[in-house]
């Protein structure tokens, strides 16, 4: 891994890590996102960025810090899906500690099929992360009948940003 | 029981089947093993292949920068 960190300051450092998909990229300490409880599908990774390409303003890319080669499109659902309505099971509501709604973003991961034919959303388990802890979790919801891989209409803006 | 607070109980047995419910404290995740097996393809599918240099041929975006967060994915207000 070509990170250049030291030992963790009390300063909130620059850090640049050469990334295969994005190449170079500065990040602050304070800028990284922690799953605590992990991300399903990678086991032990529990460091990320956010990125943003240009152009691609819509993706917001969640890029592994433990494992570089890692980086998975994410979007938010509600550009897309404006009748989008989760109900955060209680247990993402006290582990991930929200109080108000100011206080989290919800990202949900894109699928982009080879060729980028087809994209689709997963709408069942939205990617929720608390911006003042900047802790993140997966959630599954129970109620609410959204699939894993809900297409994403072709007209729908996202849909002209490839991956 | 499964620790101190979580019971697996026999909800109902037919001929061959026998329906399970578990009782589970709110703060704990309860979900059927494939819901969690097909969100982890699910996340799997979305990285792709493990990237350790930009394909053949592609060229690295330039510009990649940390997203703001701040009012992404919020849910519009209800009507």
């Amino acid at each position: 891994m070509s990170v250049t960190e030291t030992m963790v300051d009390t300063t909130d450092r620059e850090i640049t890590a050469e990334l295969p998909r994005f190449g170079t990229c500065t990040y602050r300490e304070s800028e990284v996102l922690t799953f605590p409880w992990g991300l399903p599908g990678f086991g032990t990774l529990r460091r990320f960025i956010a990125l943003n390409l240009e152009g691609q303003e819509k993706f917001v890319w969640l890029q592994s810090l433990d494992d570089h080669s890692v980086a998975l499109p994410t979007a938010d659902p509600w550009q897309i899906f404006a009748e989008y309505a989760p109900h955060l099971p209680p247990y993402a509501l006290s582990t991930l500690d929200l109080r108000d709604p100011e206080d989290f973003a919800t990202l949900c991961v894109v699928v982009v099929s080879p060729g980028a034919a087809e994209m689709t959303m997963n709408l069942l388990a939205p990617i929720v992360v608390n911006l003042k802890t900047r802790q993140a979790r997966q959630i599954t919801l129970e109620t609410g009948g959204y699939s894993v891989r809900t297409p994403i209409p072709r007209k729908a803006p996202a849909a002209t940003a490839g991956a | 029981m499964i620790g101190d607070d979580v019971r697996i109980v026999v909800v109902a047995v037919d001929r061959d089947t026998v329906k399970l419910g578990i009782e589970a404290p709110r703060t704990i995740p309860v979900h059927r093993s494939e819901v969690y097996e097909e969100i982890q393809r699910t996340n799997r599918a979305a990285a792709g292949e493990p990237a350790t240099a930009p394909a053949e041929g592609a060229k690295v975006p330039e510009g990649a920068k940390i997203a703001d967060l701040g009012g992404k994915g919020r849910r519009p207000p209800a009507k």
